[in-house]
């Protein structure tokens, strides 16, 4: 009983976690609920609300603050997290780059945020 | 990296919502109790994961290295053509696959014909499909390369290695191919708004397989690892179980520090099994900081490591059959982003002799998109 709990135990925790996140990915691609898709806020400026797609580049004065500080935060974080395993590269065309990003997310184990923030300072 | 210093203070002053203007943002409170994988499963009809960035659509991508290095260990010539090609396919938002193979030589002389002889040795280093569930939780199903200790995950391409030659610890833990074939839970979360370090873990199950090419053993087992932004340090630890005869357990540590001053890199692991065990320490000096030459000395890297393994109580045929230290001092030139020139000295003291190792060689990372890389 016990030569087989290890592995059964993570290969049950393997399983939950698939069937759960399968079934959140189901759930995420309905239509989106008023609750859900409600702007996110941002206090910085001049905005007071908007959604990621629309934030950064609609505000004339606000919205230029928060993009170069995303830029800065970005180019940081590039920094940090790429070199602590190689020489920073060049920037790719965007596609390329949001490729190889969900590639390090991976295999660098980077935050969700980290990922964000590179991904936006490489493709602008 | 004066630039980045300028920014540094500044980037310290990005409002936090800027941040959470980027697409799926979390709460804090949520963020800490999502962390646990077991919570992340009752929390899940809250609805709060964010989708991932799709601003920009990912096209597939062929990838990877290649290099020619050139060893001459203890008088010995050996050629050592190598080509590992990595091929990306995202699969919508959230899917990823990722397969690397392997096809490397080593070409020696054989007394009594003329030039240089030997086979080509082919595996697949990795062939997985990662699920990204959530900003916590990465599934991963198939071969993977073993998570243990970090230098077979994340520095073991030609390209990215500062020392062409591998550690001597490094078939401790991470099975015959380096790789295992089964399934695991990764990922990679801010530990909370309040504290500005980073976690990061793996959970892992490998199955016993002895398929040419793809061959694994079967255990079980972990990493975890903490990661300061801050001061760009990062360390862990490593466990495994062996499920096989014996069932023995293997651990190692491992620590990455990058001083904010200075171009300068340090890497260590250490890593104990029943087979053996040993360390290895390596540091990585840009010269990037002389006011001479500037332009050709920012390209140029000074390395050294030092390293050390000591034989088990169980013997292993991956590992060497007697105690040995080696220190390894390199020169690297980085002519353009991704072809770099190496070359190293290192002397290897073992108790079946002395002798000296040099490598001389070329590596190069290439990057082909399979499809529009500028377009939506």
């Amino acid at each position: 009983m016990q030569r087989g709990a290890i592995p059964l135990c993570l290969l049950g925790a393997c399983v939950c976690l698939a069937i759960s996140a399968i079934a959140q990915e189901r759930q995420n691609s309905l239509p989106a609920a008023p609750a859900s898709s409600a702007a996110v806020p941002v206090p910085t400026g001049n905005a007071s609300s908007a959604t990621h797609s629309s934030a950064i580049p609609s505000h004339p004065s606000g919205g230029e603050e928060v993009e170069s500080a995303l830029r800065i935060e970005g180019e940081k974080r590039f920094r940090t997290n790429c070199g602590r395993c190689h020489m920073a590269p060049h920037k790719f065309p965007p596609r390329v780059m949001a490729t190889a990003i969900r590639h390090m997310r991976v295999r660098a184990t980077l935050t969700d945020e980290d990922m964000r923030l590179i991904l936006h300072y490489m493709t602008q | 990296m004066l630039l980045f210093a300028d920014h540094h203070e500044q980037g310290r002053r990005l409002p936090a919502a800027a941040i959470q203007a980027l697409p799926g943002r979390i709460r804090g409170c949520e963020r800490w109790l999502l962390a646990l994988p077991l919570l992340w499963i009752t929390c899940q009809p809250l609805g709060a994961q964010a989708p991932p960035a799709d601003d920009v659509k990912p096209v597939p991508l062929l990838t990877g290295s290649a290099g020619f290095i050139t060893t001459f260990d203890g008088g010995e010539t050996h050629l050592g053509p190598i080509v590992t090609p990595v091929v990306l396919l995202p699969l919508g938002q959230r899917w990823l696959f990722e397969a690397r193979g392997n096809f490397e030589s080593d070409l020696v002389a054989v007394p009594g014909q003329s030039g240089f002889h030997g086979s080509v040795e082919k595996s697949v280093d990795y062939a997985q499909l990662d699920f990204i569930a959530n900003p916590y939780i990465t599934v991963t199903l198939g071969r993977f390369l073993t998570p243990f200790n970090i230098y077979n995950e994340r520095l073991y391409p030609v390209w990215i290695r500062d020392l062409q030659t591998d550690p001597l610890i490094l078939p401790i833990g991470v099975g015959p191919s380096n790789a295992s074939n089964g399934a695991m839970v990764r990922g990679g979360f801010k530990a909370h708004p309040a504290f500005d370090f980073d976690l990061n873990y793996a959970v892992y199950f490998s199955t016993l397989n002895s398929t040419e090419y793809i061959d694994s053993a079967r255990f079980a087992g972990g990493r975890a690892g903490i990661f300061i932004p801050k001061t760009r340090l990062e360390f862990g630890g490593s466990f495994q179980h062996s499920l096989e005869e014996g069932r023995s357990n293997s651990f190692g540590f491992h620590a990455i520090w990058e001083p904010i001053a200075l171009p300068l890199e340090i890497r260590a692991e250490y890593a104990r099994s029943l087979q053996g065990s040993g360390y290895w320490a390596e540091a990585a000096y840009r010269l990037g900081q002389f006011p001479y030459l500037e332009k050709q000395l920012r390209r140029t890297q000074i390395v050294g490591r030092m390293q050390q393994s000591l034989v088990g109580a169980s013997p292993s045929t991956s590992l060497f059959p007697t105690n040995m230290k080696m220190f390894e001092v390199g020169l690297n030139y980085y002519f353009i982003d991704g072809f770099k020139g190496v070359a190293s000295y290192g002397r290897e003291f073992s108790g079946d002799g002395n002798k000296n190792v040099w490598t001389l060689g070329v590596t190069y990372r290439f990057v082909i998109p399979l499809g529009n890389a500028w377009g939506n």
